[in-house]
């Protein structure tokens, strides 16, 4: 081995491998290698992978050294031969060498045509060894710098046998290879992994930025759970912009509605007031477009429209929809002169909008919702008031005349019904409250229903405390007569019962009409509204539950958790 | 004197009422009822001269009873009601006597000068009233209870020297407190016999017998005589030549 001759070989090989490699560097930075970062079975991909190392195996070849004036060249096409293989697969491998094959046979010498078969045969290696890891459960080690490197190791040797045995005469053959087969080994060997080890970086690089990413997005959305939903107002909306600021970094934050700042803080905090009307052109467009605006301070000027020494350079204003895409307000994102609005913080701002349009929408429905349940159970109040009223009266009137006592304990009764009925519904009462009630209106009913009503009540004193929302057993006791006993010719009976049930406390009217028809009940809406408000307050698992037996009884059983807690 | 009957499903209302008419002395309280049902039946058994009915009563309302009563049994009838519209628009309409709740004592007097002159004449036609036209159920007796046929469930009704007896598409058989008149007029029941009105829609064929004479059979089998007399009428009904 002429060692004066392959020492300077293998530093200049390994000096054109740095410009190889530096090159691939500066590709990996592009979007044309992320598809390079994954083994992928994907068409598109695999495309993409061989026209990449196509082109590399190509610039292997351009970059080699001829030794003894073209006869040979020292180069490393293998590279981008054994790796498009191993990335690419057996078709990808096999394009990749056939290309560069060609391309090395057109350039002719002695070897020529030897070199475009160990092009093939190296595509064709790295294509196998994918197959076998994927095969093998080791995709993993597709990616394993050693690997790539002792592949291309072992087709160098190849090659070089190769070479030995197509090229004639066979004493210069073993001359060229002693020149080339040092410096071949040694660049090709550690190309091949460090182009590896660019992928992986590149690998990791994409992955932590994304997982950055989604950690702060998920982040913030956690801290904005629910902040709106109570109402789009300043104090909220103070609230809402401090976590912004302090989740993005970005200089500042102001929330506006239609009409005027609801919130501010950060840079320029001491000019842009929280209470004023609107006066920047870029958050008036927004409103008006309902569009993202964004100005960056280069193609789109920005200027404070407050102050001229604002330090403010950028800002994105976005902004917040409600029902039918009408804009509710904006969120405006800024950043100081001396610092670029990033990327990250442009779509996490929108992100964030859409996040708070859907609190703001839902806020309203749930306010709506409850509004709606408040006049429902004011009609209840209404819906007992004209008939009972009448009939009550018409009972005094008729027990007057001979019966003067027993009218004034019926007024009285009365009276006490028409005060408990004046408590407001939201309010929440004690079992004992209600019971006082359902007395009340029980012995007005009592009297009127005399001779063909009885009615038990049972319910043990330790449960007489508990906390239930007001109207919720009288609406059932005033069902189960209504609907119940008072259509029956046979005399009629109503229990009224409270027991204790694991976590539950379970109160039951029960009558023995069985006359309940859930479709027929359109007027027992007080009934649905007693149900619904328990579930919306304590849950699904609680509320009223009706079993009718026909023509025997009807049972309302109400579910309410032990621990209520008070409001 | 005048006998009444008051008719009304809150025991306080009639005591009210029954206090107001005591201290005429031409008037005779024969008693009084909780419910349609009882009152059919007393109004059957003591012909009262008139009946003070209130509406608004459980299961059978105070003109749906009237459907029930046979035209000879038919009293006077002075309707109670607090707050039916509908009715009070009805009764407007026919010049029949009603007191609106509370019952005043300037109202009732005038209601018992109307009954005094008219006393002895023939009560009016209350079959003019909605529900009092036609009957929808036919109440019928099981032990101490009172169930409600609908008209659909009735095979067919026999009158028996113990009384009227309805049997259902089902089987059973029960005694009813209507006469056999009354469900023929105020039912779509065809009469075929002196003893027996048949629902057509549970007849399954008309089988002629020796003699000229015929018979239903229902579908559940049972067969039901045709009297010599309405058979050519009833065929005339079906259609047959």
């Amino acid at each position: 081995m002429d060692l004066q001759a392959v020492f300077p070989l293998s530093v200049a090989l390994l000096q054109q491998m740095c410009v190889y490699l530096a090159v691939a560097y500066v590709l990996s930075r592009t979007r044309l290698f992320i598809p390079l970062t994954r083994a992928t079975i994907r068409w598109p991909h695999r495309i993409a992978c061989y026209v990449v190392f196509s082109a590399f195996c190509i610039m292997g070849t351009l970059l080699g050294l001829p030794v003894e004036s073209g006869n040979a060249i020292a180069n490393t096409p293998a590279i981008g031969a054994v790796l498009g293989g191993l990335l690419g697969g057996p078709v990808v491998g096999l394009s990749v060498g056939i290309t560069g094959g060609v391309h090395r046979y057109l350039l002719g010498g002695m070897f020529g045509l030897a070199a475009a078969v160990d092009i093939i045969v190296q595509g064709l290696a790295g294509g196998l060894m994918h197959r076998y890891l994927i095969g093998h459960g080791k995709a993993r080690l597709l990616f394993s710098p050693l690997l790539a490197g002792s592949l291309t190791f072992v087709t160098i040797l190849i090659e070089l046998g190769i070479d030995l045995a197509l090229s004639h005469p066979f004493s210069e053959a073993l001359y060229l290879v002693s020149l080339i087969a040092l410096p071949e080994l040694i660049a090709n060997t550690a190309g091949a992994a460090i182009f590896v080890a660019i992928l992986l970086d590149r690998r990791d690089s994409i992955e932590r930025q994304s997982r950055s990413f989604s950690a702060k997005a998920l982040e913030i959305a956690a801290h904005l759970e629910g902040v709106l939903r109570e109402g789009f107002d300043p104090e909220n909306s103070q609230r809402v912009a401090r976590i912004i600021l302090d989740q993005t970094g970005v200089g500042a934050v102001g929330i506006t509605d239609r009409e005027k700042t609801l919130a501010y803080i950060g840079i320029g905090a001491d000019h842009h007031m929280p209470g004023q009307p609107i006066h920047s052109p870029h958050t008036l467009q927004a409103i008006a477009s309902n569009e993202v605006i964004f100005a960056d301070g280069n193609e789109v000027p920005f200027q404070c429209s407050i102050a001229m020494s604002c330090r403010l350079g950028s800002a994105l204003v976005i902004p917040l929809v409600g029902e039918k895409d009408h804009v509710i307000g904006t969120i405006e994102l800024y950043e100081p002169k001396t610092r670029i609005f990033s990327t990250i913080n442009r779509t996490l701002g929108e992100g964030i909008a859409k996040l708070l349009s859907a609190q703001i929408l839902s806020g309203r429905y749930e306010q709506q919702k409850s509004l709606l349940l408040q006049s429902e159970l004011k009609l209840l109040h209404a819906q007992v008031n004209p008939h009972f009223l009448f009939n009550t009266l018409n009972i005094i009137i008729s027990v007057t005349h001979d019966d003067a006592a027993r009218a004034r304990a019926l007024l009285t009764d009365l009276a006490v019904f028409l005060r408990k009925n004046l408590k407001r519904p939201t309010e929440d009462v004690t079992l004992a409250d209600e019971i006082e009630h359902i007395n009340a209106y029980l012995r007005i009913e009592l009297a009127r229903f005399a001779d063909r009503l009885s009615v038990d009540i049972d319910i043990p004193p330790e449960l007489m405390g508990i906390h239930l929302p007001a109207f919720t057993l009288q609406p059932l006791v005033e069902n189960a007569i209504k609907h119940g006993t008072s259509r029956l010719i046979r005399a009629g009976y109503i229990a009224i019962r409270a027991r204790h049930e694991d976590t539950a406390i379970l109160l039951e009217v029960e009558d023995n009409a069985g006359l309940y028809q859930p479709e027929a009940h359109s007027d027992g809406l007080g009934m649905n509204i007693v149900d619904r408000r328990i579930r919306n307050r304590y849950g699904e698992a609680w509320g009223v539950t009706m079993h009718c037996e026909p023509n025997v009884s009807t049972l309302a059983t109400v579910r309410l958790p032990t621990e209520p807690q008070k409001p | 004197m005048i006998t009444a009957l008051i008719v009304d499903d809150e025991l306080l209302a009639r005591q009210a009422l029954r206090r107001a008419l005591e201290p005429e002395h031409d008037i005779q309280i024969l008693g009084e009822c909780g419910n349609a049902i009882e009152a059919l039946a007393r109004i059957q058994a003591d012909k009262p001269d008139v009946v003070f009915l209130d509406i608004q009563m459980p299961q059978l309302t105070g003109l749906e009873m009237l459907a029930m009563i046979d035209a000879a049994s038919m009293p006077h009838v002075v309707f109670l009601t607090a707050y039916d519209e509908y009715a009070v628009k009805a009764f407007e309409k026919n010049a029949f006597d009603y007191l609106l709740k509370p019952v005043t004592a300037e109202r009732l007097a005038l209601t018992l000068q109307r009954l005094r002159d008219s006393a002895g004449a023939v009560p009016q036609d209350y079959s003019v009233l909605p529900e009092a036209h036609q009957l929808r159920q036919i109440p019928c007796f099981i032990q101490h209870d009172v169930i409600f046929l609908k008209l659909d469930e009735i095979e067919c009704v026999e009158s028996r020297a113990s009384g009227i007896y309805v049997s259902d598409t089902q089987g059973n058989e029960r005694p009813t407190a209507l006469r056999l008149n009354v469900l023929e007029t105020r039912t779509p029941l065809l009469r075929c016999h002196r003893q027996f009105l048949v629902n057509l829609d549970q007849v399954q064929r008309l089988r002629y017998l020796e003699g000229g004479l015929a018979e239903f059979v229902m579908r559940r089998g049972r067969a039901i005589p045709i009297s010599r007399r309405l058979l050519p009428e009833i065929k005339e009904r079906l259609g047959i030549v």
